[in-house]
């Protein structure tokens, strides 16, 4: 009985493991079939012939380089950033004692439930009257702008003891390096969890850039892929392989970041939705 | 001393400031006022009143976008209250492949939304769709995925508990994680059964993590878009145009700015009332 209920639970896991990962294989499997193969009937999960003609034609067709590009540069400068700026403005929320103190982190705060859509015809105003549209500053600076990681962070310098700075301090070391030499070091986890969390927001996000740069060149990853679709382009000469090879590719950078931080992915989720 | 470490925090704090006030907490008060301005992206911004937002009351297309919004909403929700609680117990058992099965059921949420809505129209299609083909091998007609006005906003419905499952359930785990053994140990000595272990104890003390995960939902339902352009862009008709898809035409298509700041305040307005009204019931539930 107790061996029967021990395989029932990895049976169900591993049905659960394939219900999330059967769009992606799929994907997968059609994106390397010839064009003519894709519709055929009955769809096979074994090609008859696997080709990456799918993925040349893409690479041929759309400036989709460009748009890997662009997505890296604005993805990575943003995460960049917000390392950078949140973590100097949570240490000082966290460990100085000033007056407006709570005033500041209680309107950082409040915006975590404001999400762009409801700011972004203001935002766009701005954008175009200091001619930030179809730039990469135009997408990366409102997303520096951002708030979980000042959460995340503040709470994290909270929770770290006063004593290596009270000793830094009486043996005359300037702020900036108790800052940067002592603290930092120490919250390698938290600021994990953040450029995980900000990395993959900044690659998936979607409407913003849509806005922003309308020059096909410019265009960040999901912006361009979602031409492909019919809904979206009724011009579009719709093809299921090519769009399929256009995410597959898309997609392939996420999953090795995450893969390679997913405990602090967890991690992350959880700290942050237990505390908010 | 506090003077001083004003002046440093001053310093520490400016750059992530300077940033927030441009790119965040301007925009968000600026949309307030030109809602009540008449303004094309064409011609001069005007002064119209509330006209904007009477406009709203009276606008079809909004009163459907409110409503399938709600409707997206009542369709995830239990799902993704249910389903990721029993995810959650599940790979909080002991057994291999746990953080395997923890790992794999996150992936979805990782992925860029839009690509995921075109990995799941290929599956949704009517002709060449694996779904339909597996449909039909057990002897059914197939499904209209997408392009029934009546069964598209369950079939998006589906995508959104499919991403946001595993989000939920590590939530949910880390709830479980956090009660108390000795609270099971007790009722274990009282003679509890497993059930009633469940009812009693798990449940109330997962009700924190549950309130999270019902405002997470209200949250992301609100924002809907990535997916659905993707896959239907509002249609077939009206039946899966949410608020955010009608704001991006009336602003980015049609370029009346005015009335897309109403449609942004509305927006906001409802998240906060319904978070409100979410929190309130809970906390009065408390009290009983």
């Amino acid at each position: 009985m107790k061996k029967l209920r021990g395989s029932v639970k990895y049976i169900v896991t591993i049905l659960i493991c394939i219900v999330f990962l059967f769009p992606i294989a799929w994907a997968l499997v059609c994106s390397v079939k010839p064009e003519t193969d894709i519709t055929s009937y009955p769809p096979k999960w074994i090609p008859d012939i696997a080709t990456l003609s799918n993925y040349t034609q893409v690479l041929e067709r759309y400036p989709y380089l460009s748009w890997m590009k662009n997505s890296l540069i604005t993805a990575v400068t943003g995460t960049v950033l917000i390392l950078i700026l949140s973590s100097l403005a949570a240490y000082a929320l966290a460990r100085y004692r000033f007056r407006g103190r709570k005033i500041i982190y209680g309107t950082i705060v409040a915006m975590l439930l404001i999400p762009i859509q409801a700011y972004m015809i203001p935002l766009y105003l701005l954008c175009s009257k200091i001619g930030l549209l179809n730039t990469y500053a135009g997408i990366i600076l409102p997303s520096v702008a951002n708030v979980t990681s000042i959460f995340i962070l503040t709470s994290f310098f909270k929770g770290l003891p006063g004593e290596l700075e009270e000793a830094a301090r009486i043996d005359g070391c300037g702020e900036f390096r108790i800052f940067a030499q002592i603290m930092l070091p120490l919250s390698k986890p938290a600021l994990s969890t953040v450029t995980i969390l900000t990395f993959i927001a900044n690659w998936n996000s979607f409407l913003w850039p849509m806005i922003c740069i309308r020059q096909d060149e410019l265009k960040t990853l999901p912006v361009g892929i979602a031409q492909f679709m019919g809904s979206v382009n009724s011009n579009a000469q719709f093809q299921y392989g090519t769009s399929l090879a256009g995410c597959c590719m898309a997609v392939i950078p996420t999953l090795i970041v995450f893969l390679i931080l997913q405990k602090h992915f967890v991690e992350g989720i959880a700290s942050s939705g237990i505390k908010g | 001393m506090k003077r001083k470490q004003g002046r440093i925090a001053a310093l520490f704090l400016l750059p992530y400031m300077i940033i927030f006030i441009i790119f965040r907490l301007g925009p968000s008060i600026a949309g307030l006022f030109i809602g009540f301005m008449d303004w094309n992206l064409a011609g001069i911004p005007e002064f119209a009143g509330l006209d904007n937002f009477k406009r709203l009351f009276t606008d079809e297309y909004f009163m459907i976008a409110l409503w399938n919004t709600f409707k997206f909403f009542l369709l995830t929700l239990p799902p993704l209250i249910i389903l990721s609680l029993l995810l959650a117990i599940l790979l909080n058992q002991k057994m291999r492949f746990k953080s395997v099965g923890r790992v794999v059921s996150i992936i979805p949420y990782v992925l860029i939304p839009a690509v995921v809505g075109i990995m799941w129209s290929w599956m949704y299609d009517n002709n060449f769709g694996i779904l339909n083909y597996y449909l039909k091998k057990l002897g059914s007609q197939g499904v209209p995925w997408l392009t029934d006005e009546n069964i598209a906003i369950i079939s998006i419905s589906i995508v959104v508990i499919w991403t946001y499952l595993g989000y939920n359930m590590v939530l949910f785990l880390a709830g479980l994680q956090g009660i108390p053994r000795d609270l099971y140990e007790a009722a274990e000595m009282d003679g509890a059964t497993r059930i009633q272990i469940f009812f009693r104890i798990t449940c109330p003390m997962l009700k924190p993590v549950a309130s999270m995960v019902i405002t997470l939902t209200l949250v992301n339902t609100v924002q809907l878009f990535d997916q659905i352009y993707t896959m239907t862009a509002g249609g077939p008709g009206t039946s899966t145009l949410t608020m955010v898809q009608y704001l991006y035409t009336t602003a980015f298509q049609n370029y009346d700015l005015g009335y897309g700041s109403a449609i942004e305040v509305a927006i906001l307005v409802i998240l906060i009332l319904l978070i409100g009204i979410q929190n309130k019931i809970l906390k009065n539930n408390d009290g009983d």
